[in-house]
């Protein structure tokens, strides 16, 4: 073979070696891009009540940017708000799915729709699908308080008249025939108007029914003999038949401000909504609102629950622990401090800087909870007893 | 010497051998390119779109909403572009599409309408589960009564709180006032409507099915309802016949605030809002995602990240801009930029209370119970058979007025048919719908076309016969529609309007629209014809005639 023939062998050769090359560098480099997305991310999806979906979606914008990982894999957190009770009802139906998938985490209102879920999935599975104790046991994340939030023109007449605002003045207000005038009001002001949200759609309207239960029967501890009781039944009708609008989906703070007293001269409603709304609705309308500690306190816990069945794996519980750590630190729980939640991490003062509590202290707003009776947890039996009336009695009128 | 001759030669070999490798490097390369262009779509799908149902009257901000969002160029971590599509419908009309899943958003007007929507949903599929997701506002406006201001001040406005019960008296004392409220397709016009409903059980609150179906509230319901002049398709087409046609056209008539500021920075004439002293409601206009089986992880995404465009105050600011309140509380309604100022005819401290909404159940029973107490019809269809008509067009004619036929609810509207090409051939006679149905739907289905255009006559020939009627109690309409130009009517021009205004104001009212069919219809003949009764002009063709003839149909 002579050296032109080498030469000739070499080259081609060499053009076979750098096109195979480079077919193999192009079918590695795919191989990757495909496969590093699913192999390396650990997702966490969470339900999240609505009262805290702001601070949570923002942690969890923080939490994705700081880029957490646990053994080696990233963790990213997606949030869905979603009412409590609107999550309840779909995981009780199992419908409740993000992307195909049972969501990792549910930041509900209250610990007691977790055990509602749990009292359900006992039924049907024999185990509970959140657990009250161990690692991944429901902790809280912060706590607000149901208050009376009322425009201060209107609060001024009811005090006067009255001397305090709790739920019997509140029921008189609402049974007035003659409406505002009758009460020493404004005619313009038409009758009293309360704002309670929709149970069916917003938590915070249940815990306002046990409330005015507590106060009702004087007592902290309500069952289901006491929220069937006609006498009660009719006491409740009449207080719920001032409330002016069920259609929206919330019918909370957010309406109380954005329609001003047109719609609602005030209500028992979230602390932490209130406190948020306050400068708002001083820029909206005219007519500053007060804020009034109620006797029976209801309260929410807004606990962090990991989901234990086999839908998740065990790296994406733990992934979502790391999360709640992080929304349990320090930093995060003085931005919940921030947004008028009291955290639940003791460490973290209320009054910190930036504190919703201090800066609304001359409507009302207390940073340490004046001594009032916490209402106990309703069971099962309660709530459901309590929205079936709801449902037949006021929803239907 | 032979030896680096052969060396160069072998040099020179190698090179063009490199240079051709490379080459065919290059070539192998974009060869592989050229053969695998599906690589990259097929990592990135191209996602279904977010469709996003709003309701008409406010499109233009809606529109600019969307717009600005699409032109953010805003992505998902995977690099999808987030996109959202629009779909323009009536409230009443997103229903059914959204039970079907044809779109995974909506704003309609009114919250109102999402209650009845999960009422729908839960009832076909059994089950507590609703169907509306997520709901945001980021709009509102309170539903008044729109007046001239010199009408307003006659009623002792400022000074005095006008109220339901005012502008009712009056309507039903002056038959020279003028007054309409949408149809209750709308939630402005569902809202009159309740007030009306409110105002005969003498309630501010606590309205329920018993109520509204007692006789004495179905009396007064009818009373009040016979002094509307006519309904409409909407607050949004009211508000631009009023720019259109002025004082002429009404006194008064109900839509959302947003609306008399949009009318004044327009019209050097003025219109107030009257916040009505028993009560007003509020537009609120939702934006809600739909919780479907079918909901993509893309759409939840584009669907948040809209709505914090929504809320940002960019958006908010636009919203201001366009006469709605933000639901931004940070932004002032008294900011220097404010359209919601006194000159506007509005007032940002109103208004001062709302009637109480009834349950899904109770306003579905008012909504149905209104089909039998509102002012009832006797409207003309008055149509060119002419021989321009033959083909395409005669036939889609016949199916936009079977569409009125159809839309026209309940068997009490009274209905009637005049068919002319060269003189007026065919009048199937002014009836209830229950009784003439199938006459009708027989007569349409068998027009033919041929010969000249005498609109005028036929026009007359209906006119006549409501004058002959004398039926004051109803809404009196002709709906005349031709392709072509008069040419062959024994009454002209002239006499036709003269006789008119002169019938309508010795005998019944009746309004004339006209429907201007294809490019060669006579539109000035036809706007003089429709000025000369406060009525409209329309255009259509073949595309839009159907659509045209199911909007009229909510004038009766």
């Amino acid at each position: 073979m002579n050296r032109t023939r080498i030469i000739f062998f070499v080259v081609i050769l060499l053009a076979v070696l750098i096109v195979a090359g480079s077919f193999l560098w192009r079918w590695l480099s795919q191989q990757q891009e495909v496969t590093a997305p699913v192999k390396g991310k650990l997702e966490v999806r969470i339900v999240c009540a609505l009262p805290v979906e702001p601070w949570v979606q923002e942690a969890a914008r923080q939490f994705n940017a700081e880029k957490h990982t646990l053994e080696g894999q990233p963790i990213e957190v997606s949030v869905v708000p979603m009412d409590g009770l609107t999550a309840m009802s779909r995981y009780e139906q199992e419908a409740l799915l993000i992307d195909g998938r049972v969501p990792t985490a549910w930041i509900p209102d209250s610990r007691y729709l977790v055990e509602l879920v749990n009292v359900t999935y006992k039924e049907r599975l024999g185990r509970d699908v959140f657990l009250t104790d161990g690692e991944y046991r429901a902790r809280p994340l912060a706590t607000s308080i149901f208050v009376w939030g009322i425009y201060a023109s209107r609060a001024e007449v009811l005090t006067g008249k009255y001397g305090q605002i709790d739920w019997q003045v509140i029921h008189d207000a609402a049974i007035a025939k003659g409406g505002w005038p009758e009460l020493g009001g404004n005619p313009d002001w038409g009758y009293f108007k309360l704002v309670v949200p929709n149970p069916r759609r917003n938590v915070g309207g249940l815990a306002a029914m046990v409330a005015a239960a507590g106060e009702y029967y004087d007592r902290t501890s309500i069952d289901v003999s006491d929220v069937t009781n006609p006498d009660f039944q009719r006491w409740l009708g009449e207080l719920m038949g001032s409330m002016t609008d069920l259609s929206s989906g919330a019918y909370t703070v957010e309406d109380l401000a954005l329609f001003g007293y047109s719609t609602g001269d005030g209500g028992q409603l979230l602390e932490s909504d209130l406190l948020v709304n306050m400068a708002g609705i001083q820029t909206r309308w005219a007519d500053p609102l007060v804020i009034v500690y109620p006797k029976y306190v209801t309260w929410f816990d807004f606990p962090f629950t990991v989901w234990i069945g086999p839908e998740t794996t065990a790296l994406e519980k733990n992934a979502a622990l790391e999360f709640e750590k992080y929304l349990l630190s320090p930093e995060i729980q003085q931005v919940a401090a921030q947004r008028g939640l009291r955290p639940a991490n003791l460490s973290v003062p209320v009054t910190g800087e930036g504190s919703l509590f201090v800066q609304w202290q001359d409507q009302g707003a207390q940073p340490i909870v004046p001594r009032t009776s916490a209402m106990r947890s309703p069971d099962r039996e309660v709530l459901l007893a309590l929205l079936r009336w709801f449902d037949l009695n006021v929803a239907q009128r | 010497m032979t030896q680096r001759k052969s060396s160069g030669k072998i040099a020179v070999l190698l090179l063009i051998a490199l240079l051709g490798l490379l080459g065919a490097c290059f070539a192998c390369w974009g060869l592989f390119r050229a053969v695998q262009p599906e690589v990259v779509p097929e990592t990135l799908p191209r996602a279904p779109a977010l469709t996003v149902a709003f309701s008409p009257e406010k499109e233009a901000l809606f529109s600019r909403l969307v717009e600005q969002f699409n032109a953010q160029g805003f992505e998902t971590s995977e690099g999808q572009r987030m996109v959202i599509e629009t779909l323009r419908l009536e409230p009443e009309a997103m229903m059914d599409p959204a039970l079907r899943g044809e779109f995974q958003a909506m704003t309609p007007d009114s919250s109102i309408w999402l209650s009845q929507l999960d009422q729908a949903w839960m009832d076909q599929q059994g089950n507590q589960v609703p169907l509306v997701g997520e709901t945001v506002r980021y709009a509102v406006s309170p539903v008044v009564i729109a007046m001239w201001e010199d009408v307003a001040q006659s009623m002792g406005h400022p000074q005095r709180s006008i109220g339901w019960e005012d502008i009712l008296a009056k309507a039903q004392s002056d038959p020279n006032f003028k007054w309409s409220h949408p149809s209750t397709s709308s939630a402005s016009g569902l809202l009159a409507t309740l007030a009306v409903f409110y105002a005969g059980t003498d309630k501010t609150r606590g309205l329920t099915a018993e109520d509204a179906q007692s006789q004495a509230t179905l009396d007064y319901v009818a009373a009040i309802e016979k002094t509307v002049r006519y309904y409409g398709e909407g607050e949004w087409a009211v508000v631009q016949q009023v720019l259109e046609k002025g004082r002429s056209y009404l006194d008064a008539f109900v839509c959302q605030e947003q609306l008399v500021v949009y009318f004044n920075q327009r019209s050097d004439d003025k219109l107030v809002a009257i916040y009505p002293k028993e009560g007003s409601l509020w537009e609120d206009h939702p934006l809600a995602l739909l919780e479907t089986q079918d909901l993509t992880a893309y759409q939840r995404l584009v669907f948040s990240r809209f709505r914090d465009y929504l809320l940002s105050p960019e958006a908010q600011m636009l919203v201001l801009s366009h006469g709605y309140r933000p639901a931004d509380l940070n932004i002032s309604l008294d900011d220097p930029s404010s359209p919601i100022t006194a000159a506007n005819g509005v007032d940002p401290t109103e208004p001062q209370t709302a009637l109480q909404i009834p349950s899904a159940s109770v306003i579905e029973v008012v909504r149905n119970v209104w089909w039998y107490t509102k002012r009832h019809t006797n409207v003309y269809l008055v149509v060119d058979t002419s021989g321009s008509m033959e083909g395409q067009k005669l036939t889609s004619a016949q199916e936009a007025l079977l569409i009125f036929v159809d839309q026209i609810k309940g068997d009490a509207e009274r209905v009637g048919l005049v068919e002319f090409s060269s003189r007026v051939n065919n009048i199937v006679a002014l009836d209830e719908l229950g009784r003439n149905r199938a006459e009708l739907i027989a007569t349409i289905d068998a027009l033919e076309a041929e010969g000249d255009t005498a609109l005028l006559d036929g026009i007359y020939a209906a006119y006549v016969r409501l004058q002959e009627l004398n039926d004051t109690e109803r809404i009196n309409a002709i709906v005349a529609m031709t392709d072509g130009r008069e040419n062959n009517s024994n009454i002209s021009l002239w006499q036709l309007t003269e006789e008119m205004k002169r019938g309508n104001e010795a005998g019944v009212p009746v309004v004339v629209f006209c429907i201007a069919f294809g490019s060669d219809a006579d539109y000035s003949t036809l706007e003089i014809i429709a000025q000369s009764t406060d009525g409209q002009v329309r255009e259509g063709d073949l595309e839009t005639i159907q659509q045209l003839y199911k909007i009229l149909s909510t004038y009766f």
